[in-house]
């Protein structure tokens, strides 16, 4: 993990194992919905899951194989992704393109997630003031 | 042999609905070497390869979960609340008045009041176990079908009258009442139903001669102890007169007991008569065992109760 535990906890009341366990499980909470976000915008380009599972992971969303791949065909039984076999390379592969809908979709995460970061800096500014 | 991804992507596929299998199955076989690929790309060999990436996709049952959006919990949050109470609700009762029935039918129907209570605890047993198993297998069908149960929500006006401050609580003082009256049952089957003397007659138990004086008196101290036993319960906590009360009806039960056995005279002499055992010094041991029984039963209610009167106090 990236994050410094010892500067994350700095209080005295903040030691050791259990700290890191509680700062992990709120890590995940907050990167949950951002995979789905992430998988949007990756598929403006269309690609195919391991393909675009690595490059998630370039770009600082690590994601699991086996939340990734069942997530891929759920987002296009919602219709927000739509699919093509491409049988032209040597293995036939399913590429995912992001639909229309899930492009409205998307306007709507990112919008939402722009005011949650606004809302946070307004709070910080708040509580520092 | 069949290769692992194979047998993986079949065992993947078992759970999931016909019509999306070959899909499913051709994507992730694709995916499954696209990942070999990469690994192999970096220099491993392909088998070790094959290995880690099927590890790292997990169990095959959670993986066809996650495809078909299936529940991996018996009975989840949605219902664990209301499953919990109806659970407890109704295995408060129900074994409890099952066994009792079939205790005491046992008992007058069956005229075998010695396996009463063995059938009635068994029986209460049976009862819980079948009403845990069904009720759990609704719940989990109704988490399975998605059914929504349209139950009101949760308001203010469904808060329990009590705060917490009740020390006695009723399945305890219920569970006293029902002991003390069944020994005094037992006090009375056993002049009419005691032991059964081989020729078809039954033999009191206890000495048909303490019926002049003892034996009522000791009724009466055993259903003076469930006025205590409600009284308690109306008074929420052990007090100090309680715990009085219940050490001085602890000393009148204990004391002719102990002092009938002491001049034996507790044990119905015709009985003794009869088992050979009993004539050669047993009756003595059974004297010692009671006795110590009685003084650890005494002793421990007293303790208990002032223990529990002075944390009651604070």
């Amino acid at each position: 993990m990236m994050y410094d535990v010892t500067k994350v906890c700095a209080t005295q009341y903040c030691v050791g194992m259990a700290s890191d366990d509680v700062l992990r499980i709120h890590l995940q909470e907050l990167r949950r919905g951002t995979v789905v976000v992430a998988s949007l915008v990756a598929l403006r380009h269309p690609d195919y899951g391991y393909a675009l599972l690595q490059r998630l992971t370039d770009h600082g969303f690590p994601v699991d194989a086996n939340t990734l791949y069942p997530l891929l065909r759920r987002l296009e039984e919602q219709g927000l992704l739509t699919s093509e076999w491409n049988t032209e390379e040597s293995r036939p592969r399913k590429f995912y393109r992001t639909s229309d809908e899930g492009e409205s979709v998307l306007r709507l995460l990112l919008a939402d997630l722009a005011a949650v970061q606004r809302s946070l800096a307004g709070l910080i500014e708040g509580v520092n003031r | 042999m069949s290769s692992l991804t194979d047998r993986y992507v079949a065992a993947t596929l078992r759970p999931v609905p016909p019509p999306r299998r070959q899909e499913i199955a051709d994507e992730l076989r694709a995916s499954i070497a696209d990942m070999v690929d990469g690994r192999t790309a970096a220099g491993q060999d392909a088998e070790s390869a094959e290995r880690e990436v099927l590890n790292e996709l997990g169990d095959p049952e959670r993986l066809a979960a996650r495809y078909s959006d299936r529940t991996l919990q018996l009975i989840g949050p949605r219902y664990f609340l209301i499953w919990w109470r109806v659970l407890r609700l109704l295995v408060t009762y129900i074994p409890a008045v099952a066994g009792v029935v079939a205790g005491v039918a046992k008992a007058t129907v069956g005229g075998e009041p010695g396996g009463a209570i063995g059938v009635g605890v068994s029986v209460a047993i049976q009862t819980a176990v079948q009403i845990a198993f069904w009720v759990t297998l609704c719940f989990a069908v109704l988490e399975r079908t998605d059914v929504s149960l349209g139950l009101p929500e949760w308001t203010v006006d469904r808060l329990p009258e009590e705060t917490g401050d009740r020390q006695i609580s009723q399945p305890d003082s219920w569970a006293s009442v029902a002991f003390l009256l069944g020994t005094v049952g037992l006090l009375v089957g056993q002049h009419f139903r005691g032991w059964t003397a081989g020729d078809g007659s039954w033999l009191p138990v206890l000495d048909p001669a303490l019926w002049s004086f003892w034996l009522p008196a000791l009724i009466v101290v055993l259903l003076a102890t469930v006025g205590l036993e409600v009284a308690k319960y109306r008074a929420r906590r052990w007090t100090w007169p309680l715990v009085a009360v219940n050490a001085l009806l602890n000393l009148a039960f204990a004391a002719p007991v102990l002092w009938l056995l002491s001049t034996d005279r507790l044990l119905n002499p015709e009985l003794v008569e009869r088992f050979a055992w009993l004539r050669e010094g047993g009756v003595d041991d059974v004297t010692r065992i009671v006795a110590v029984a009685t003084v650890v039963i005494a002793v421990w209610d007293i303790v208990d109760s002032a223990v529990k009167a002075r944390r009651a106090a604070r």
